[in-house]
């Protein structure tokens, strides 16, 4: 079912690597026909196992255009904005001011204070959001929607030191699981999108793809969570780590 | 039963490893894949403990190591980590100081940010 006509119909895809590229073709497939990609890393030969996206010829590109390219070659009906950039408090912030009243953001980068970032931010703007993440065969989602149920910072409160967050280069990344992630952001952003907050915002899914063990979790709004407050975004958040690796 | 191992002795610990084998009788922690080193790539363990904090204990004299990474240096939970019992969130009920009951399942939660 196409969301042409909902609430919302813009979906901002923060990352187009591992995550960021199944959501966006869970997204064509779910009707989305406006896209803003935001990456700043080019394709590497070592993506094409997991973001199936891109194919050898995208290497070397940079993943926001040759992604806005493979998804042009599926459906003539596009409207993509597609942004090599470096994400940073200020130009996130612009960014989602663009497209408040129509935007779904999907915060689909491998990094814990980016997604804090995107998390405050979009709190502060009324914006709806999914945030995920997976290792090996693992992940968690997140759709996120000020005033239904608990934010990513209620549930988190702050990234993990540098030192306690292992990167997926040391505990690796399983395609598969990205891929089935990447769908489920997709799925959850299109009915942010079609305004079912109130049944899909607030509840964190953890599902272990190995052993299929499905754990949905619906905690409880903390309180004195300063994103649900609408406070914006931490200024602790170290923003180079942030954007160290937005897709990799 | 439950039990409380604030120091526990060599037999204590082996008492506690083997009891992993017997679930029916003592809470079940699941343990997130980043944690799954110290429990020998166990995905379930089960632990004695009459609260969370009794059972971080048992879990850590079973399982070198693991508490560090769920705890801080002053003992209380890592602000990334969530605790629930059952689908109840700690910090919302006792911290440290929850009660367990032998049927309950634990799960750890950490903030996984790969993509």
């Amino acid at each position: 079912m196409p969301v042409e006509g909902a609430p919302r119909d813009h979906f901002l895809v923060l990352g187009a690597g591992g995550l960021g590229a199944p959501a966006l073709l869970g997204l064509l497939t779910a009707g989305a026909r406006r896209l803003t990609i935001v990456d700043r890393d080019i394709v590497e030969t070592s993506n094409l196992q997991r973001q199936v996206l891109f194919d050898v010829g995208d290497v070397g590109s940079a993943k926001a255009t040759a992604a806005a390219a493979q998804l042009r070659r599926r459906t003539r009906d596009l409207e993509i904005d597609a942004r090599v950039l470096d994400l940073d408090a200020d130009n996130l912030g612009e960014l989602l001011d663009e497209h408040r009243a129509e935007g779904v953001v999907l915060e689909c980068s491998d990094s814990p204070p980016l997604k804090f970032m995107v998390n405050d931010a979009c709190m502060a703007r009324d914006l709806p959001a999914v945030i995920a993440g997976a290792q090996r065969w693992r992940g968690q989602a997140l759709a996120v929607s000020r005033g239904v149920g608990a934010c990513y910072r209620c549930i988190f409160e702050a990234p993990p030191p540098p030192g306690l967050a292992e990167p997926c280069s040391a505990v690796g990344v399983m395609g598969t699981a990205v891929g089935f992630f990447g769908h489920l952001m997709a799925l959850h952003a299109w009915r942010l999108a079609q305004g079912d907050d109130h049944e899909v915002a607030g509840s964190l899914l953890a599902v272990d793809l190995m052993s299929l063990q499905i754990h949905t979790l619906r905690p409880c709004p903390r309180p004195a969570c300063p994103a649900c407050a609408g406070a914006g975004i931490d200024p602790d958040l170290d923003l180079k780590q942030a954007c160290a690796a937005l897709s990799r | 039963m439950k039990h409380g191992h604030p120091s526990p002795s060599t037999e204590t610990l082996a008492a506690l490893r083997r009891s992993t084998t017997t679930p029916a009788t003592m809470p079940t922690v699941r343990i997130p894949t980043p944690l799954r080193k110290f429990t020998q790539g166990n995905e379930e363990v089960s632990i004695s403990g009459a609260n969370v904090g009794e059972l971080l204990t048992n879990l850590e004299a079973a399982h070198p190591g693991i508490r560090e990474r769920i705890c801080d240096d002053k003992g209380k939970v890592r602000r990334f980590v969530n605790i629930f019992v059952g689908d109840e969130d700690i910090r919302f009920l006792k911290n440290l100081e929850t009660e367990v009951t032998d049927n309950d399942e634990i799960s750890i939660i950490p903030a996984i940010a790969g993509g």
